[in-house]
């Protein structure tokens, strides 16, 4: 049983790394401030949740009241972080919107179309 | 179990320093509170993690329930405060131009 | 890169070796043996401050009892602060309309999904807040850190919903009021103790008036004491943020 408990939150908090992995990737390669959020929230919201429910689970492994409180301790940081981090990925999207940060557009490929078009 | 736990905080940390270099690079501001904002939601993970690899568990789940909140406060405030610093920049030059 | 930058950054890559370097040094965590420990104050608080102030947290004996008079002035300067700081760039009620209002209607409906959240998330802030005060006896905490965390809730308020509710909430003049009600408490008590015939803030004779014996006065009198820190701390975080962000006119803000 104990076996079980510590192989399933191993695995959530790899799944969860996955996912940071994923996030810390698209934040240095996607090519303006709006994909880059995308990936932000996103990214960093999930793998937290996963970490943490893999933390949780493991802690709960040897049973008693006090590891009980510890859990529900680290889900409330959990839900916590589930609530905050997007309003905050909200909050800094908007003061960019607001700053007037152009959206990337592939304008090369675009001119290039618009080029070619009229050929065909 | 406790050499896995060690595992995946110096992989969390390893993955901080891609977003290190966004905050050094990044081309505007904005990009920097968002990196910053990142790591900080990082750091609270890695502290409950350090807390079960000092078997302290109980202790760090505090700091890090705090530090979160701290960090989003943080990031709400530097949002604000980026904005008003650009609505005064602006009033000032609509000023100048006018006068 | 300039020449300078370079040099810059090759000191402070040197600087961070070293001190790395040196952590392989320092004593294990919570070592009771380390060099630290070793005289006879350290001995003596490590031994000795469990059975006489019954509070298993250590640093919280030594903050709030042992090191009384410290601890009081330290609340005393942040209290000084706050009021320095709102002497000098405070101008009192200013009543003229700002050049160019910030917190607009137009604002407050964009800014809905910040405004909900934090309705969500200001209790519970208040009430960890709450839990990190009284919890200082047992695990990190105290009356620092929960005003700080009470403080920032208030913030977090005037962040949102615009500096105005958050002083519909805490006005000047109350905050005022509930940072000198948390000094008057930590020297309150310490006065108290000297009336019943002990020094400034002993604690231990407080059983007169608590009931119960001489150890549990100390640990109780403790919580009184940070309780008042909490209020001060709260009550000068958010005049610091309420002057600094809106230059002294109390309206506006961020």
């Amino acid at each position: 049983m104990s076996l079980m408990i510590n192989i399933v939150s191993g695995a959530l908090i790899l799944v969860g790394l996955t996912f940071f992995l994923a996030a810390a990737v698209g934040i240095v390669r996607f090519p303006d401030f709006y994909t880059r959020m995308h990936a932000a929230g996103k990214g960093d919201t999930l793998s937290t949740i996963l970490i943490l429910l893999g933390v949780a689970l493991y802690t709960v492994g040897d049973f008693s009241i006090e590891t009980l409180l510890v859990a529900i301790k680290i889900m409330a940081i959990a839900v916590f972080i589930m609530v905050t981090s997007p309003t905050s990925t909200h909050a800094l999207m908007q003061a960019g919107y607001d700053d007037g940060i152009k959206p990337f557009e592939k304008e090369k490929e675009d001119k290039k179309d618009s080029e070619d078009q009229p050929e065909v | 179990m406790e050499l896995f736990f060690t595992l995946a905080g110096v992989g969390l940390f390893a993955l901080m320093l891609p977003i290190l270099y966004r905050l050094i690079v990044g081309p505007t501001a904005i990009d920097r509170i968002v990196a910053v904002n990142i790591i900080g939601t990082k750091t609270a993970v890695s502290l409950v993690i350090v807390g079960v690899i000092f078997e302290q568990v109980g202790m760090f789940v505090d700091f890090a329930l705090a530090y979160a909140l701290l960090n989003f406060i943080g990031s709400l405030a530097a949002a604000r405060y980026f904005h008003r610093v650009r609505q005064e920049r602006e009033a000032n030059t609509n000023n100048a131009s006018t006068t | 890169m300039k020449p300078m930058k370079l040099a810059a950054l090759l000191t402070v890559i040197v600087t961070g070796g070293l001190l790395l370097f040196a952590t392989s040094d320092l004593p294990d965590w919570g070592d009771p043996l380390s060099p630290a420990n070793a005289s006879d104050l350290s001995t003596y608080y490590i031994q000795d401050s469990r059975d006489v102030t019954e509070v298993p947290n250590l640093v919280t004996a030594v903050l709030a009892d042992y090191r009384g008079y410290d601890t009081m002035f330290e609340t005393v300067v942040i209290f000084v602060a706050g009021l320095g700081i709102l002497s000098i760039l405070g101008q009192g009620k200013c009543e003229e309309p700002l050049a160019q209002p910030v917190a607009s209607e137009q604002n407050r409906e964009r800014d809905m999904i910040t405004i909900i959240t934090c309705r969500l998330v200001v209790p519970i802030i208040q009430i960890f807040a709450l839990y990190v005060i009284a919890h200082g006896h047992y695990s990190p905490g105290g009356g620092f850190q929960g005003g700080v965390m009470l403080g920032s809730s208030f913030i977090l308020i005037a962040l949102t919903s615009g500096l105005p509710d958050a002083l519909k909430r805490m006005s000047q003049e109350r905050a005022i009021f509930l940072a000198g009600l948390g000094v008057l408490i930590y020297a309150g008590t310490g006065l108290v103790c000297m009336a019943l015939g002990r020094n400034f803030l002993d604690y231990e004779i407080l059983h007169k008036l608590m009931g119960g014996t001489g150890v549990k006065a100390r640990y109780d009198s403790m919580l009184i004491v940070e309780i008042g820190v909490a209020f001060t701390v709260m009550a000068i975080m958010f005049i610091i943020y309420a002057v600094l962000s809106s230059k002294g006119r109390m309206r506006g803000g961020l």
